[in-house]
């Protein structure tokens, strides 16, 4: 369900919790937006729970640096403890670190759930055709999204040849020494795949003089009027319970 | 269709659609042109090959029609270039889109990762025509080329080779241009897949021209209008129909190394020997139909010694030690997931095995395996490593000159730069040693990555991964010949091609993968002959084989 919401809708609302979760210095309301997205993503959009438990994995580490620093440096954040003192995770040390542990978790799947739930092209298509982006720029978008799977699929390539070379098979994860010696070649395969584009686009009419037609542009409709009341409700009301 | 600008079809009556009038073009810090000065008119509805050695500036020639050279890829040109009546200069590459298409050698270079639907729209969002137009043209485009309905908001990025290239081709009929613009669109695809995209290209629509560069020539030729054969220096060498300029140019283009039909080849034969067919046939089976009773008994002698040259049969016998195993093996490609299964297969000293099969069918993967390069996910691979030459040889150069990347490839002892430009030499590379490897043209590349392979005997078995894309025929017989020289040695090689012509010839064993398995593995004549493993593996018999079928009704008579 949450795919066919229009992609500006879906973005504003996006933002907007995420920038309420900014704002709100409570573990209560970072935990009550983390379960709301993921929930979102497995009831509406049938996303399988394990896939959104992995999503979390990364924002999950990343948020533990921020409890590691403030346990560490917790003098350094008074303010912040003090803010925090009041909350559920009273404890000093504790506090700081865990609400901005779940604020990374939280801010996470919520930018997971546009990323996952939203077509890149319907989005580009969208931002083309609404908030006025250059063809150029929108085309060039896409085919970014085409040329890192090709960068992928060259760095393996050339990684069998390096290990051909060596007389041994590949290693699953690459080393320093291997990471530096892919640099250039693929630095080299990005800018011709990237030259060799731009060719084909500009034969095909980017860059042409006068208007250009935008298909399959998402329409506005009532499904999102109804997506931006709940969702907008839905926020409104943990804000104001948060706040009471 | 309509245009906010001119309308797309619109060639006068008497207008050529594109005229090249003393044409050069120069690469920035090159001391000679890359092509021209040439003359050259592609008139309304004609349909023009363009043929040439390897490097002498074919893609360069197309690029420069509608100025993506030099507006896109810096250069001097020199000249004039007329396109449906005006300079090309009167309007920006991107203006030209409404009269002129391109179809490029790659379909990821065409495609930019869209779903179908969109990627076929792209050109005609940028004419600026209604919505509805755009959708009913898409429609006409994809049901042209037989895409199927539901594809449409397939991603790109999910198709095979065969099926982006189909795309790739919907995107351009719908264009709807006076002039088509072609380059070696089927120079990666399986035969079966290639053919259908001959004849889609080829279906007879008299307001568009066309000009075709491409060598895979069997199947295509009857269907073009006219010959332009560029000589090595990107000048022109000859044009005319392409009946008349086989023959009498014959020996002229075989001495360049530029490809010719098959048909050209054995009726070159048949034209020494007193037999001259008219009109010039272009096809094996316009030879066999054209010979009159009295003929047959001269040209039986000429068609088996054309026959015995071009399919291999030299035995290995089996006390040739194995060099690789692979034992009931999982394939899969590098950190991907298993695509062929229980794979056992084995490959002696002195071998050399086709590996065969349509787009996607595992064949890289399976070559990647035998040499060792992958460890087979279940199963298990015997034998020492093997060497790939891969099918982008990019993939394997590491130094910064040519030199280099041969020295490297050397054992390391006080003295390898003699040994390295002596195998240059041999190799026809002397004159780029100092060049950076990805600077050289595409046969180049090729011809390096088999030297810094063959150079040591370090590798007992060579993987040779589609070794004739982009090369010339003089590109090909130098292949075929260090094949043989490996052979010799005691080398085993694996060849994987989609050239089904070419695997006969050298390869007496092949396999033909699909279905997530190997299919067959035989004698590549019996093979090749098994239509109904053909149909299945999505292959096409080879274009001999209406030679092999006339001998042999010949000899039942």
């Amino acid at each position: 369900m949450l795919r066919a919401i229009h992609p500006l809708v879906k973005l504003a609302l996006c933002l907007a919790w995420i920038a309420a979760c900014l704002a709100v210095f409570d573990p209560r309301f970072q935990i009550a937006t983390a379960l709301i997205a993921a929930a979102a993503l497995v009831l509406l959009d049938r996303v399988s729970p394990i896939l959104v438990l992995a999503m979390t994995v990364p924002f999950a580490l990343f948020g533990i640096g921020f409890l590691t620093t403030n346990l560490a440096f917790h003098e350094e954040a008074d303010f912040a403890r003090h803010i925090a003192a009041h909350s559920l995770f009273a404890a000093p040390a504790w506090s700081v670190g865990i609400t901005l542990f779940l604020r990374t978790i939280a801010i996470g799947l919520v930018s997971a759930l546009f990323a996952v739930t939203t077509d890149p092209g319907a989005f580009v298509r969208t931002l083309m055709a609404y908030a006025r982006l250059s063809p150029r720029v929108g085309y060039a978008l896409f085919s970014v999204l085409q040329i890192v799977p090709e960068l992928a699929a060259e760095a393996r390539q050339i990684r069998l040849a390096h290990a051909m070379k060596r007389g041994r098979p590949p290693r699953r994860l690459v080393g320093p020494v291997e990471a530096a010696r892919l640099l250039i070649p693929l630095l080299a395969f990005a800018i011709r795949r990237a030259g060799r584009a731009a060719i084909a686009l500009e034969a095909r009419g980017l860059g042409r003089a006068g208007q250009r037609t935008i298909v399959h542009v998402p329409v506005l409709g009532r499904r999102d009027l109804w997506f931006a009341v709940v969702a907008g409700g839905l926020l409104s009301l943990l804000l104001l319970g948060t706040l009471a | 269709m309509h245009d906010a600008r001119p309308p797309s079809n619109s060639l006068g009556r008497d207008a050529a659609a594109l005229a090249f009038e003393a044409v050069t073009v120069r690469y920035p810090y090159q001391a000679r042109p890359a092509v021209g000065p040439i003359d050259l008119t592609v008139r309304r509805g004609e349909r023009v090959l363009l043929l040439g050695p390897s490097g002498c500036g074919k893609s360069t020639l197309l690029l420069t029609a509608t100025g993506l050279i030099p507006n896109s890829i810096p250069s001097e040109v020199g000249g004039a270039i007329r396109l449906v009546g005006e300079p090309v200069e009167a309007r920006v590459p991107a203006d030209w889109s409404a009269r002129v298409a391109y179809a490029f050698q790659d379909a990821d270079q065409t495609l930019c990762g869209m779903r179908v639907e969109d990627e076929i729209a792209f050109a005609l969002e940028s004419r600026a025509l209604p919505e509805a137009e755009i959708a009913a043209c898409v429609g006409v485009a994809m049901r042209q080329v037989g895409l199927p309905d539901p594809w449409r908001s397939r991603r790109t990025a999910t198709l095979s080779g065969g099926e982006k290239q189909l795309v790739a081709l919907a995107s351009v009929l719908a264009q709807d241009a006076a002039l088509l613009l072609v380059d070696e669109p089927t120079a990666h695809l399986a035969p079966l897949a290639a053919e259908r995209l001959h004849r889609l290209l080829m279906e007879r629509d008299p307001a568009r021209a066309m000009l075709l560069v491409d060598h895979r020539l069997d199947g295509l030729i009857a269907a073009i209008d006219r010959v332009v054969v560029l000589d090595a220096d990107g000048r022109l060498l000859a044009q005319g129909p392409p009946g008349a300029l086989f023959r009498e140019q014959h020996h002229a283009l075989s001495a360049r190394g530029i490809w010719s039909p098959l048909a050209s080849h054995l009726d070159a034969g048949l034209a020494a020997a007193g037999i001259v067919l008219d009109p010039p046939p272009l096809s094996l089976d316009a030879i066999f139909a054209g010979l009159e009773p009295g003929q047959i008994v001269r040209a039986k002698p000429i068609v088996a010694k054309f026959v015995a040259g071009r399919v291999g049969t030299m035995p290995v016998p089996a006390s040739c030690p194995v060099l690789a195993r692979l034992a009931a093996a999982a394939c899969a490609p590098f950190l991907g997931p298993v695509i062929l299964r229980d794979v056992s297969l084995e490959i002696r000293a002195g071998e050399v095995l086709g590996i065969l099969g349509a787009n996607g069918a595992g064949k890289s993967t399976l070559g990647a395996c035998l040499a060792g390069v992958l460890r087979p996910k279940a199963g298990q691979r015997i034998g020492a490593m093997g060497g790939i030459a891969f099918q982008r040889p990019e993939t394997q150069f590491t130094e910064a000159s040519v030199l280099e990347e041969l020295i490297a490839a050397l054992p390391r002892r006080r003295d390898r730069t003699a040994p390295a430009q002596d195998i240059l030499a041999r190799w026809g590379l002397s004159s780029v040693s100092r060049a950076h490897p990805y600077q050289l043209s595409q046969g180049q590349k090729r011809r390096l990555a088999l030297a810094t392979l063959t150079a040591t005997e370090r590798w007992p078995l060579l993987v040779l991964d589609e070794p004739l894309a982009g090369l010339d025929a003089r590109g090909a017989e130098e292949v075929e010949r260090e094949i043989e020289r490996l052979r010799h040695g005691g080398c085993a090689v694996a060849l994987i091609t989609h050239d089904m012509d070419f695997a006969l010839k050298v390869c007496p064993r092949a396999i033909v993968v699909g279905e997530g398995g190997i299919l067959a593995d035989g004698p590549t004549p019996v093979l090749l002959r098994d239509e109904a493993l053909l149909d299945r593996a999505g292959l096409r018999p080879p274009a001999l084989l209406p030679a092999l079928h006339w001998l042999e009704r010949v000899a039942a008579c």
